[in-house]
């Protein structure tokens, strides 16, 4: 019995690598696949700059540009960081509208002996290398331009590579949810992704400690497990800023680390049955192939 | 070669409308399948305008947190809504006869005696009704919730301001849409290059004149630039002290871009059409 | 002479993008077409997949500029005067997904009729007749997303019909159609040219049949040239001095028809393997060269399975001027044309 339970198990670790990996592999060509590559280059860098620069302008305006005070590197890190919330929930999301509008392969995807969870995961993974091109030259503009208090000395690299892997499994699943839910929707909402990251940066303490919203709305941001992963990489790489903001001062960050787990596995339990239920709706009603074209 | 000869008698033959009734026909024809998707596909409501409206109120708590006049709240307020418009230009318009391109009808648009411009203010017509929908209630709903008050010093000039920001802007949608009939792929990826630059430097959520004289300026070829500028100034207490040019002066600068940008549309849509006859780019599917 | 459509030397070049590291290539599309079609005339272009029929069709409507040459549909030439070729003109690809999912048929059809300046009345009407006469009036309020691809092309051949054209252009109009509806698509296409003598159609196919029974005149494209044009009964006279067997032998098991063809007689072979036979074809000067073939065919204990005389076809004729069957040529056929 154990025997043929690990054999079942192995089969279903193949299974899964192989959707992973093709589609991982579809993804990067289809991201990569830019008629001028400089032009993409600008692109991952101006669009993740322009949108820090809108808020380093806010800030200076107000503060006359004290970027020395904690709330600043605070504000700077949260909106670095969450240029993977967009990306990732956006990449996933949007393979269900790019393969069964533009390319109308998604019928064939279904057709093949593929995961269908798992291929929507593997599209994400080139949105997550992009947002790490623009993530990473983000905080370099940061640290060499506008003093975010970065110790390089100090830095918990530990804390910081675990909070960016087990953030990245969450943003997945959560967008595995959107991806369902475009299972039944019409070509119109293929901004469904971006759209839901802009409203979420109001409740994950990104770029305002959640004691600034009303206490009815930080009860959502207590949920979101992106201020908790959030939390976590601002800790790990500037500890003296964190802990500069009481919102979550009195957990640890094994604490922070276990509810970010126990909301990833939520997010994930609550990904898998939304995906089944939206896959089986859209079975019922002949939406795998429709073209909306609207 | 000239005109063919006279039709056989005694078959009926179809009568068609040209001139001003064909471009209006045009119009309502192409703004009709966005009419009535909203209506039949209405999820759009809530994560159009809903969410929305949630990041808005992201920037109006940045705003708190660093303790901002509230007058501040305001102008996020007035900038999330008219992103509204912002977004329309790009999505509904420019980048749509990508979409188009790849599904057929920009073939079928082409080849129909009507004009691309007529096409462009359907797309743009149909999707008005959503975008101001959506601007209207993160005006509304984002004053109501977060306490903006406003004093509107002259109204004529508000909706004169309005009006000639929209025709300017609406040219220059349909100019920039042009060039949209030579990309392919690349169309998409450019308009989402333009959100959050344009947003920084037209001065979506605070005052332009912030950035320097020289910089607004340069901006100001954005019609939004100068309208939001405008509109700041007329309904904000603050007035005066927020623009960086007298509202007089916007209106004529916004003017003179309605104008140019109108004109070149026009222009611009033939030649690049022609363009992309020549190089074989209206029925090419690179994606 | 009124021509409905006219090409002086048409030509078209593409340049197709290789791949990230190689040099652009051209392709050439079209080269050096001569055509003049009549006012009142239903014209065949016949030709494989990749013969330039659809480059062709997308200068006529004014979607592709020609390298070289010139052409004028309904008297205006399509690039200098493309604004009064389209009022004129319309046109049908086998296989489109145009107009949008969300909307009915009804309301697709009457969106592209307001394009060409029909009345909402005037629009409805003819979207009834037209429905009717193809097939689909029962699904006048049903979304184009819930049709089923047959269906779809039925209403993609209404669109082109309802705006009433001088010119119609339909590139693979049956494409998609399964036999019945193919049969009464075209039975209308002759039906609609023979109504009104001043209504052209133009019909790209590469179904020969399709050709042979609706055309006045039939060319013969491949590869970018126009190899012949005339009736298809004029087509088929010029094989009528020779013979035309279709004979069915045991498989060859790989041996080649170069035993056939170096005979005296002997113009043309083509073979195709069938299940458990195969079927060679034989365009032969005059029927005493039948002998030497059947001798020939002994002599390599080739046993003769089946043999028969056929009129000429279009697809003979194709074979005539190519060399080859079209099914042939579309095998051969291996650069990927991106234009």
């Amino acid at each position: 019995m154990i025997s043929s339970l690990s054999k079942r198990l192995i089969s279903d670790i193949r299974a899964f690598w192989r959707s992973f990996r093709l589609s991982a592999w579809l993804g990067w060509q289809i991201e990569s696949n830019w008629a001028d590559p400089f032009l993409f280059a600008i692109y991952s860098l101006i669009k993740p700059l322009a949108a820090v620069a809108i808020l380093v302008v806010m800030y200076s305006i107000i503060t006359q540009g004290d970027y020395t005070s904690p709330i600043f590197t605070y504000i700077f890190l949260g909106n670095a960081f969450y240029i993977y919330v967009g990306q990732v929930m956006t990449g996933i999301s949007w393979a269900v509208i790019d393969d069964r509008e533009h390319y109308k392969t998604l019928k064939y995807i279904y057709v093949a002996p593929l995961q269908i969870p798992t291929y929507l995961l593997g599209r994400g993974v080139a949105r997550f290398l992009i947002a790490t091109v623009s993530v990473t030259a983000t905080l370099l503009v940061g640290v060499l331009f506008l003093h975010v208090q970065i110790d390089w000395g100090a830095v918990n690299w530990l804390l910081f590579l675990l909070a960016l892997f087990l953030g990245g499994i969450m943003l997945a699943m959560m967008g595995l949810i959107l991806a369902s839910v475009l299972l039944l929707l019409a070509h119109h909402m293929w901004g469904l992704g971006e759209a839901v990251a802009g409203a979420l940066y109001l409740f994950s303490g990104a770029i305002f400690p959640l004691e600034v919203l009303p206490p009815a709305l930080r009860v959502i941001g207590y949920l979101m497990p992106i201020t908790y992963w959030l939390e976590l990489l601002r800790r790990s790489l500037v500890g003296q800023v964190a802990g500069a903001f009481p919102t979550l001062v009195n957990l640890s960050n094994g604490q922070i680390l276990g509810i970010l787990l126990a909301l990833t596995i939520a997010f994930g339990l609550i990904s898998r049955f939304t995906f089944k239920w939206c896959d089986h709706q859209a079975r019922e009603r002949g939406l795998i192939d429709v073209v909306t074209n609207y | 070669m000239n005109e063919m000869a006279a039709r056989a008698p005694g078959v009926r033959r179809v009568r068609k409308y040209r001139g001003w009734r064909l471009f209006l026909q045009t119009v309502v024809a192409r703004a009709y399948p966005r009419v009535i998707g909203a209506q039949r596909e209405k999820s759009w409501m809530f994560f159009d305008i809903f969410l929305p409206l949630l990041s808005v109120a992201a920037y109006v708590y940045v705003y708190r947190a660093i303790q901002a006049p509230e007058e501040y709240v305001g102008f996020v307020v007035v900038g999330g809504a008219m992103t509204a418009f912002w977004l329309n230009i790009l999505w509904s318009m420019s980048s749509q006869l990508y979409w188009e391109k790849e599904q057929g009808n920009l073939a079928l648009y082409i080849i129909a005696p009507n004009s691309m411009m007529a096409i462009l203010l359907g797309m743009a017509v149909g999707g008005l009704f959503a975008t101001l929908l959506r601007a209207v209630v993160i005006m509304v709903i984002g004053s109501w919730l977060f306490g903006v008050s406003y004093s509107v010093s002259s109204a004529w000039q508000l909706a004169l301001v309005f009006l000639i920001t929209m025709v300017a802007l609406y040219g220059m949608g349909m100019m920039s849409a042009s060039v949209y009939l030579l990309l392919s792929r690349e169309a998409w990826h450019i308009s989402n290059l333009a959100q959050e630059p344009v947003y920084l430097l037209s001065g979506f959520y605070f005052p332009i004149k912030n950035l320097g004289f020289w910089v607004s300026m340069a901006a100001s070829i954005i019609p939004l630039t100068m309208g939001l500028d405008a509109l700041r100034q007329l309904i904000f207490p603050s007035g005066a002290a927020l623009g960086v040019l007298s509202v007089e002066v916007e209106i004529a600068i916004l003017l003179v871009l309605s104008l140019v940008f109108l004109v070149s549309a026009r222009w611009l849509l033939v030649y690049i059409e022609r363009l992309a006859i020549r190089e074989g780019r209206l029925t090419e599917s690179r994606r | 002479m009124d021509f409905a459509i006219r090409t002086e030397k048409l030509g078209r070049i593409y340049k197709i993008r290789g791949g990230k590291k190689s040099e652009p290539k051209s392709l050439t599309a079209l080269q050096d077409v001569n055509l003049e079609i009549k006012r009142g005339e239903l014209f065949g272009l016949l030709g494989p997949n990749g013969a330039g029929k659809t480059t062709l069709i997308k200068i006529l409507t004014t979607l592709l500029a020609p390298t070289t040459g010139r052409a004028w549909v309904a008297g205006y030439d399509v690039v200098k005067e493309a604004d009064k070729v389209r009022p004129r003109i319309n046109m049908v690809s086998g296989g489109e997904s145009s107009g949008y999912g969300l909307l009915t048929v009804r309301e697709n059809l009457w969106m592209f009729a307001q394009f060409y300046g029909l009345s909402s009345s005037e629009a409805n009407r003819r979207i009834r007749e037209l429905l009717e006469i193809v097939g689909l009036s029962d699904r006048l309020n049903t979304k184009s997303s819930d049709l089923s691809t047959g269906l779809r092309q039925k209403m993609n051949i209404v669109r082109g019909f309802l705006t009433d054209p001088d010119v119609l252009f339909l590139d693979e109009p049956t494409l998609g159609l399964d036999v019945g509806a193919s049969r009464e698509v075209r039975r209308f296409i002759r039906k609609w040219v023979d109504e009104d003598e001043t209504r052209t159609l133009l019909l790209t196919t590469h179904y020969m049949v399709e050709a042979d029974e609706l055309c006045d005149r039939v060319a013969i494209i491949n590869q970018g040239r126009v190899l012949a044009c005339d009736t298809p009964s004029a087509l088929k006279r010029r094989l009528q001095q020779e013979a035309i067997y279709h004979i069915e032998v045991s498989p060859l098991n790989g041996r080649g028809v170069e035993i056939f063809e170096s005979l005296p007689g002997v113009h043309k072979v083509v073979h195709r393997a069938h299940e458990g036979s195969t079927v060679l074809e034989f365009i032969l000067a005059q029927d005493d060269a039948l002998g030497q073939v059947l001798n020939a065919m002994t002599m390599s204990n080739i046993h003769i399975l089946n043999l028969q005389k056929r009129e000429p076809t279009l697809e003979d004729v194709f074979v005539d001027l190519v060399g080859r069957s079209m099914e042939e040529v579309e095998q051969s056929l291996s650069v990927d044309v991106k234009p």
